[in-house]
Formats: C-alpha cells, structure tokens, sequence
C-alpha cells in the first residue's frame, strides 16, 4: 500500500496545514520560498495546471488519486483543430484548375510560336512549338485544355507537333478549300494524346480563323448532369439541354469573338424574343443568349447563320465519344431512358458525324474516345474497328458477334462513313525532341541521349507519351 | 492329399518342409564360406517351390526361373542333373579341414565397409601408378557422407577410417577417365551419392534461327517466359505494351531492368508471355526470364547481370498460415474473457 501523499513533498520544508499562523512568521521567508515553488514545471501551461492553476488540487497536485480504469486509453484525440474546411465547390475547382504556366520552369531559349504554316509543312514533324497567347485565351475559352495534362510544369504552353498532326491539319485544310467536311474520329490506347490532337486541331482552327465550337465533354450532355426539357412540338419527341447550351454559346462568342465580330446575320429570325434585324452583327445574336429559357432557339439561329453560306470554315469538336453513343440518364416522361441521340445537341454532333448535316463552308468535325473514363459501347467500337480495317484495306473486317444483343443500330448508322485516325506511340526522333524541351525547361535533369531516350521509349510503353511522362517527369527522383 | 496340400502351400509361401531347410541352410553357410556369393549362391524358392510340388527329395539348388513353366518331376531332375554336371556348377571341395573365410572381414563386426576399404586399398596397389589428371579437371561427384553409410551399412563407421577411405576413393577417381580400368568404376560406383547435384546441369539457352533466346524466370506465384530478340527496345507483355501490362511505373523498370542495367534497352526486343501471381511477382519473373534470355545473346554480361541481382531466383514465398494465429506470425487479439 503506498502512501497516500507525495514522500518527495513531506522531505521538503513546507508549511503544514495544521500550523498555526503564527508560527509562521518566525520561519525564514526564504524556507517559505522554496516550500511554495516547489511543484515545479519548465512550462507554463503545466505550471499552470500544477501549481499555478489549483482548480482541482488545492493540496500542489501531489495526493495521488487511487487507480483509476482508464477507458479509450489509445483513443487519438479527435478534437484537434483541423483548420477550416473548404467551402462547397472548391475541392472540386481546386481539382478541376488548369494551370497553363509555372514561373519556376526555365524559358526555352528557341521556342517559337506557332504559324498558321506552322502545323501544315511535314518538316516540322518533331518539333516542339508553343501555343501563341492569343489562341491559348481562346483555347481556354473553348476548355480545350485538360486538368489531367501537365501544362503546369513548363512555363509557356508548348506542344509536339507529331507526324500525325501534320497529316490530319493537312486533311483539314485540303477539306476547307474543296468546302468539304472532314469527318473523323480519333482512337487510340490510353494516354496516346487523343485529347492533345484535338487541340492541335483547334490550335489550327484558331490560327486559321475557323469558327470552333467544342464540347469538352460528352459525358456532361449524356449523365443527367445538366437540365433538360423536351422540345415543344417536335416530333418524335427531342430533348434540349439549356444550360449547357448557353454555356456552349457563350464560350462560342468569347473564343471566336474575331471572327464573329466581322460577321453579319443573313437572315431573319422571327421565332427569338428578341428582334435581331438581316444585317446585323452576329455578336449581337450571341450576345442576346442572356438566359437558359430561350438558349436553344437563340443556338438554332446561331448556328444556321454560321453555317450559311460565305461563313468562314468551321471546327465542331467533341471529347469523350462514348458518352454519347449509348442510351442516355434522362428520363423521358414516361420514365424510359432517352436515347443520347434524341437529345438535340447530341443529335446536332451526331449527325454532322454521320455526314448528315455537312457544312456547306467545309470545315471539320472531330470527335475523340476516351479511354480513362468511358462506358462500354460495343456498336461504336466496332464500328471503329471496322471503319479502321477497311481504310486499311485489311482482308477481313471484323463482324458483329452474332450472339450479342448490346448492339444499337443508331450508333452503327451513325459511324457508318466517319474516317478512323488511331494514335499510337510517338517514334523515337519524336521522343528525343520532347525530351530535350522537358530537359531544356529544367523538368528533366538527365542528358538526353540515345540510351536515356530509348529508355524512357521503352519504359513508357512503346512510346506512349502520357506514359512516357508518367515515367520521366511524374515519378521525379531528385 | 493333405501332405500335398500342406506342401503346396509350404511351396507358396517359400519356405521348404523342415529335415531339407535344415541341411539347406547348411549348405548355404558352406557355400557362403567357401563361394564367397558366386552364381551358385542362394535363391532357392523357385527351386524349392518345384521340388515340394512333386514331392521328390531331390536336393534344391538355384536354377532359372525361365524353365519352370512346363516341369514336372522327371524334368526337374534331369535338370538337376545337368546343373551339377555343368562345369561352372561344380561344387569345390574343401581342401583344409578348417574352411578358412574368403572375405578377411568375417570376423569382424564391420565386414562391409571393411571388405569396400580392403578392395580400394587393393585397387590402389594396382592401378596407384596410373595418371592423374589436375584437381580441377576431375569430374565433380558427391561420395556419400559418414552418416549416409553408417546409416546404409547399419555399421559404426569410424570418421577417421571414412576418412582415409573417401581419400583413397578421390585418388582413385583422379585417374584419368580414358585409362581408368572397369573394377576401379565399379568399385567406386558404391561410394555415389544415388542423387548426384553436379550432374543437375540445366540445358544451355540456345538462340535459335530466328534469332530468338527464350528464357524462363519465376518469382512468388508468377512464370515468365520471354523470347529477346535483336531490335529496338519494344517490349511486348501478353500482347500488351509495357505500359499497358504495368501500371506501376516501378514495375515496368524491374521488368525492363536486366536490359536497363547493361545499357542494351535499344538493343533488343521482348516478347513474353506472364501468368500467376500479382504485378510485382510478374515484373520480377519477367526480369528473371529477361536475364536469362539475355545471356544467351551475350554470355559475357553474365557477371554484369549477376551484380545487378539479375541472375539468382529469389526463392522467397509466402509464409503458411500456422494454427492458432491469424496470419503467418501475428497473434489473435488478446480478449479479456
């Protein structure tokens, strides 16, 4: 049984309880100060508790308490302070950011900015170039860019014109000057820089003065994300998506803001609220898009004035193909789902696609797949292997399988005469070229040679450049 | 009849009615005296078993297996008869009135060991000025240990004595092979291991007319076998691309890493073929069978490899489960109650 008090503090002078008062004035005062500074502590806080505090031990803190079961003992103090949690929305914008510059990145002494020339000669085939500012604002305004890509690391937004560029900006000039339609669809594994060639393509657009417009992507038509109401009288019934329609033409306006500016509606538009007289500027069109409720008739006009004929070439892009090419989340008033194609901005898309609503100043529609967020849509996969073996020339094209029932018709139809381009890894001439620009940015700190090249080729899959970046940049070891 | 019966089934089990097993035996002990286990030696069921069948007294000496198919009792005597007519089959005669033993052994508690030991020193006193070849070229062998013959002889080997033996068996196995006599192989045929590690030797990885060196590597659950080629570093995995067979980037260098290592990444191309096991297990095989592949282009990298830890399987696997814990090692959670 040990001792209730503190042994240490009996040892020590110390006035008892019991003594009378008197008593103690005959004690020295300097016995009195070493008995009264004797629960000690190096800190404040705990001299506070011990001594200086006495909420609770009026006796110094040194009766010991009986044992005590001591639950939760391993407990981690939940109550710490945390700091303030991030208000709705901004984990997501913080996610979401697009960083295009990072001052940190070295200059690269020799980069030029990209001519409208530029992306045409086959002699720039791997060479990096940069997106000149102006086209970056309007890149940006069209959401060409993606969070996933790693523009943040470099200082100037910079891009590797591959061998494939060349020819698919040389498709799309050859195609604007006959006022035909290219249309294409871009495949190919994961991380081959689908996503990159479409902005190429709109880079190109841009420097050429077409009119963009782009969905970023399908999925936000297709997932139920934004509103949706059927059209008034059509039949069978379409659905129109408002918001994301104004959306789409204000960033129709901002991004082609030179070109619109310099054009003029031809005709007239008597269905619009607003009365928008021939002749008048067609920013003015856009720019009477204020709210959701008549977005969609304010686009019908838009778009038949900017596929009128005279206009200059026009771009219509898509990301994210296989969003589109299934049934849909929308419900229809019965509660059956919507077909994707019976939503009219999709339809718009789909049918350009198909060749249905060609373009009458020529121009290009891109589409391109996903691979890292994409539902199955087996029609439109094989639709594109079939499309590929045939521009192959290959001796068998691939066949439905007879035994499977996911087919749809209308995506079959809709891909029916779409040319195929399928990326793959960049050669090593190509890889070189963007090993030097990282390394020259002070990103890469390695000589870029042969073996360091080949290697880092290799490691990234044959040469797929997300993964080539994966593996030299991404996974630094400094 | 039940005489016959009785001898019947005496014949069946091998063992013969008791007046003729008593002079048998005799007979036995004196061949082992005086034969020394020659071929007329001992296996005498078959014989017996047909001399208890007729009920004849006719002596029961060995004789082939082959001849009993169609004997009767007039034909296992003439048979009899010819056997001890038969020069070879002559029984000798003793000529001491003590039989004096063939083996110096016989009255020793070790007879075989020492009768092995007395052969090799003989052999030795024969063949001992024959020429050697140098220690590093003898054909390596594992003779068996002390404790391998003790247990096999069921005698009390003595280690010095093994000693001295095992030293004279090396003698006599550094004789050169092409000068070696019969008896000095045969005698030494004895002292093997019946497993012999040294004659393990894995068939040599070949390149084939196509250019092609297929190694096998393993590692955890996982088997990777690939085929290197000369190339330019693609690299295909189950049909996939590197990058596409491994997410991690980590893995895709350990795969990779025994080309990495040598600076041949651009040298070469890989295809191969990876199942069981998980990423890890598979990138490791796959380096294992890269490696080895690799050898068989250039056998001169093999010292490179092996510093680059390319060479050796790593034999680690998961650890069982043991009754009473939870995993391998950990314990339950220890419960009040």
């Amino acid at each position: 049984m040990s001792a209730p008090n503190c042994l240490r503090c009996l040892l020590q002078l110390r006035p008892s309880v019991a003594l009378p008062r008197h008593l103690l004035v005959a004690r020295s005062t300097a016995a009195i100060a070493i008995a009264w500074t004797a629960p000690f502590s190096t800190t404040t806080a705990n001299n506070a508790k011990t001594g200086g505090g006495g909420s609770k031990d009026k006796t110094g803190g040194h009766i010991r308490a009986g044992k005590k079961i001591k639950l939760g003992k391993f407990k981690k103090n939940t109550t710490a302070d945390r700091g303030k949690a991030p208000a709705p929305g901004e984990r997501k914008a913080f996610r979401k950011k697009i960083l295009l510059s990072n001052n940190n990145a070295l200059p690269v002494p020799g980069l030029v900015d990209l001519t409208p020339e530029h992306m045409l000669d086959p002699q720039n085939a791997a060479t990096v170039l940069s997106i000149p500012d102006a086209v970056v604002d309007q890149l940006r305004a069209v959401e060409a860019f993606k969070p996933t890509q790693c523009w943040g690391v470099f200082r100037k937004p910079s891009m590797l014109l591959r061998t494939e560029t060349i020819d698919l900006m040389n498709r799309m000039k050859g195609a604007a000057k006959q006022k035909q339609t290219l249309r294409l669809v871009v495949t190919g594994d994961r991380i081959t820089g689908k996503s990159m060639l479409l902005l190429q393509a709109m880079t190109h657009a841009f420097l050429n003065d077409w009119i963009v417009v782009n969905i970023p992507e399908g999925q936000e038509l297709t997932t139920a994300s934004t509103e949706y109401a059927a059209i008034p009288g059509s039949d069978p019934v379409r659905y129109m998506q408002q918001t994301y329609v104004l959306k789409l033409i204000q960033a129709i306006r901002k991004a082609n803001e030179k070109v619109l500016s310099k054009l003029s509606t031809v005709q007239s538009h008597p269905e619009l609220p607003q009365h928008i007289p021939v002749g008048s500027p067609l920013m003015q069109l856009a720019n009477s898009a204020k709210e959701a409720d008549n977005a969609w008739m304010i686009f019908q006009a838009l778009w038949q004035e900017l596929t009128a004929r005279g206009r200059p070439p026009m771009l219509f892009a898509l990301d994210g193909l296989s969003h589109i090419m299934k049934v849909s989340d929308y419900r229809s008033p019965a509660f059956e789902l919507i077909h994707a194609h019976d939503l009219a901005l999709v339809r718009l898309f789909v049918e350009s696609l198909g060749g249905a609503g060609a373009f009458p100043n020529g121009g290009a529609v891109l589409a391109a797949t996903s691979r890292g967020n994409s539902p199955r849509a087996p029609s439109m996969e094989l639709a594109l292997q079939q499309r590929e073996a045939e521009q192959a020339k290959a001796a068998d094209v691939p066949q439905p399988d007879p035994f499977f029932r996911g087919y749809d018709e209308r995506v079959q139809a809709a891909l029916r005469t779409v040319q195929v381009l399928k990326l793959s890894g960049i050669s090593k001439l190509e890889a070189r070229v963007l090993m030097e620009y990282w390394a020259a940015s002070g990103i890469l700190r390695t000589t870029v040679d042969e073996s360091a090249v080949s290697e880092k080729w290799t490691l990234g899959g044959n040469g797929v450049v997300g993964e080539m970046e994966r593996a030299a940049l991404l996974t630094m070891r400094l | 009849m039940a005489a016959l019966r009785q001898n019947l089934t005496g014949a069946l089990r091998g063992s013969c009615p008791g007046a003729r097993l008593q002079w048998q035996t005799l007979d036995q002990q004196f061949h082992a005296l005086r034969l020394g286990g020659s071929s007329s030696s001992s296996s005498i069921t078959a014989a017996a078993a047909k001399a208890s069948t007729s009920t004849s007294t006719s002596r029961c000496m060995s004789t082939d297996a082959q001849n009993d198919s169609n004997s009767n009792t007039s034909g296992s005597q003439t048979e009899f008869r010819s056997i001890i007519a038969s020069p070879e089959n002559t029984l000798r005669i003793a000529t001491h009135a003590r039989p004096v033993p063939l083996s110096p052994s016989y009255f020793s508690r070790q007879p075989v060991f020492n009768d092995s030991y007395l052969t090799l020193q003989k052999l030795m006193r024969s063949y001992g000025n024959l020429p050697v070849i140098p220690a590093g070229q003898v054909e390596r062998v594992a003779w068996n240990t002390l404790e391998d013959t003790r247990q096999t002889l069921g005698e009390h080997v003595k280690a010095s004595d093994y000693a001295k033996c095992i030293e004279l068996v090396k003698r006599l196995h550094a004789i050169h092979p092409t000068l070696k006599p019969e008896a000095v192989t045969a005698a030494l045929q004895a002292f093997k291991r019946n497993v012999q590690p040294f004659s393990n030797v894995p068939n040599p990885i070949v390149v084939d007319k196509f250019g092609r060196a297929l190694g096998v590597g393993r590692r955890k659950a996982s088997v990777a076998r690939a085929w290197v080629v000369e190339g330019t570093g693609e690299v295909q995995v189950n049909g996939k691309n590197l990058a596409d067979a491994f997410g991690r980037v980590h893995d895709r260098e350990s795969a990779v890493w025994p080309l990495r290592a040598t600076a041949r990444v651009d040298k070469y191309n890989v295809w191969a073929l990876v199942e069981g096991g998980g990423t890890t297990g598979q990138a490791e095989a796959l380096t294992l069978a890269i490696a080895k592949a690799l050898m068989a282009h250039e056998p001169a990298l093999k010292p490179a490899l092996r510093r680059a830890g390319c060479v050796t399987r790593d034999p680690r696997r998961v650890e069982r489960k043991k009754h009473g814990r939870v995993k391998a090692r950990k314990m339950p959670t220890w419960v009040k109650r």
